[in-house]
Order: structure tokens, then C-alpha cells, then sequence
């Protein structure tokens, strides 16, 4: 495998997604390239740091009042249907 | 992986049956989820906690259309997406976000920057400072590029339950994927890369 076909695979390799052939022309690859090797855990790290930080959530403050605000949109529709 | 395809401890006959405890259940397991969506989707706070709001009201007055054919958490993103997607189409001045090019093909630039770069202690102190360079990394990104990466890499999400979520291929899924990271690493390299220190220079 060279570094182009590497690239190409390197989503599903960090997926554990290719064959177990692939798989081990990858790892080989990699074992001898450092900048692939680079590649692969620079785009490592650039996922754990968006899953650790880019789970934005509703803000606290509004959080109750939304769900309240969903139960009586959805009381009122009950109300209206029976 | 964690799997949203059977969120614990919510029944379809709980949540038709306007159980309050399966309703906050499923709230509490999903309205995160697509504040996400509809954030990454409208950029306005305010909008995206009444997409949430429209998405469930929506799904759960309408259960019965549901099928089970995919996941009830899948669902309510396509729901989630769809309610977005109509507020832009209501907001004339906002466009519906381009049809993303070339899903068929698979070829991706090959990287620019080749540089190490770890997280030192010193730049997780800076993390309001890092959380602005995430944020202006990943906005640089086209929405369709976003969204997937979005539902796959932070929510983790299945490619099948994204597709579903999107209305995409498996394939697309996929394609898409791979450019967001590899778009998002290069984005991201100058900054880190900056702080960390290389060989042969001092620590």
C-alpha cells in the first residue's frame, strides 16, 4: 500500500472497517511511514477533541422550561383531540 | 459504540399512552442530540431549542406513523432535520444549505500539513482559546460535510442510522466522513502544531 491508498483508506482503518487484508497492508504502511503515520493520529485526535468538546447542549437555564413548555404543547393537543 | 437504537427503558406503548416518564426519558436521552442538529443547522440558539421543541412534539403526535423500520432515536433526528430544514426554507434570506458535490467519487486531496502535534497541559489550560479554534474549524465546513461528521464522530451515530437521519447513502455517509476529518485535522494543524514543541527543539 502506498501513501495515496493509504489516505483513501485511512477513515475506515480509524473505523475498523476494512478487511482484515487491508487492514494489515495498512498497518504495515504505517509501521514504516512516519508522515502517514502523522496523518493517522493527528485525524486521531482531531475526533477525540470534537467528541469531548463539541457536544454543546441545551442551555441549563432553559432546559426545564422547554420540557415544561413541550408537556403542556402536548396536553393541549391531547385535550383538543378527545 | 453506543447504539440509539433502543433508547433504555422508553416503550412506543409508554409514550403513546402520554406517559410523563417515558416522555422526559426520551427527552432526556435525545434533546441534546438535536439541539446539535439544528444548531449546526440554523446558528440561532433560540430556533434551535423551538426545533426541538417542534421535533418532538411532532414525533410523538405522530407515532404512530412510525414504522420501526429504523431506530425511534433515527427517526426523531430525521425529524429533527427535516423541521430544520423547513425554518430555512420559512426564513427566505437563510438558503437551504447546497447539495454537497461529487458523493460518488471517493478521491480526497492528499494532506498539506504533516507535522506532529500532541495536547500538552499548557493547551488544555488555553481550552476557551482551543474551544474557539474547534468551533471556527468546524464552521469553516460546508453543512453537508458538518452534519455527517456531527451525527457520526460527536454523537456517534452508526453510517446506517446517519443515512437514515439524513436521507443520504451509506456511501455518501462515508465519503463525507472522511473529507470532514481530513478537512478538519488540516484546519486544526496550524493551530496545534504551533504548541507543540518539535524535535530537536527545546520543550
Amino acid at each position: 500500500m502506498n501513501c495515496q491508498e493509504l489516505i483513501r483508506y485511512l477513515s475506515d482503518y480509524i473505523d475498523r472497517s476494512l478487511s482484515d487484508e487491508l487492514h494489515a497492508e495498512a498497518q504495515q504502511h504505517l509501521a514504516t511511514c512516519h508522515n502517514c503515520h502523522v496523518v493517522l493520529d493527528t485525524t486521531r485526535q482531531t475526533i477525540y477533541l470534537y467528541r469531548q468538546s463539541g457536544r454543546q447542549a441545551i442551555p441549563a437555564e432553559h432546559r426545564a422550561e422547554l420540557f415544561a413548555r413541550l408537556q403542556q404543547s402536548l396536553a393541549a393537543r391531547k385535550d383538543s383531540a378527545s | 459504540m453506543p447504539s440509539t437504537n433502543s433508547p433504555p427503558g422508553i416503550s412506543l406503548d409508554a409514550l403513546r399512552s402520554g406517559d410523563p416518564q417515558a416522555l422526559a426519558a426520551l427527552f432526556e436521552a435525545y434533546a441534546d442530540r438535536i439541539y446539535r442538529l439544528a444548531l449546526s443547522l440554523l446558528h440561532d440558539p433560540s430556533a434551535a431549542e423551538d426545533i426541538v421543541q417542534e421535533t418532538f412534539v411532532s414525533a410523538i403526535t405522530h407515532l404512530d406513523r412510525f414504522e420501526g423500520r429504523s431506530s425511534l432515536g433515527t427517526w426523531l433526528y430525521r425529524v429533527g432535520y427535516n423541521a430544520s430544514l423547513d425554518w430555512l426554507r420559512r426564513r427566505k434570506d437563510e438558503p437551504l444549505p447546497p447539495d454537497e458535490p461529487g458523493d460518488e467519487s471517493d478521491a480526497v486531496p492528499l494532506p498539506r500539513s504533516l507535522v506532529e502535534w500532541t495536547l500538552t497541559p499548557e493547551s488544555r489550560q488555553a481550552e476557551g482559546e482551543m474551544a474557539a479554534e474547534l468551533d471556527r474549524a468546524i464552521g469553516e465546513l460546508s453543512e453537508g460535510l458538518r452534519l455527517v461528521f456531527l451525527l457520526r464522530d460527536v454523537d456517534e451515530l452508526s453510517t446506517q442510522e446517519t443515512a437514515e437521519a439524513l436521507g443520504l447513502t451509506e456511501g455518501a455517509v462515508k465519503v463525507r466522513l472522511h473529507r470532514a476529518r481530513l478537512a478538519l485535522r488540516e484546519k486544526l494543524s496550524d493551530y496545534f502544531a504551533e504548541r507543540t514543541p518539535q524535535e530537536g527543539e527545546a520543550a
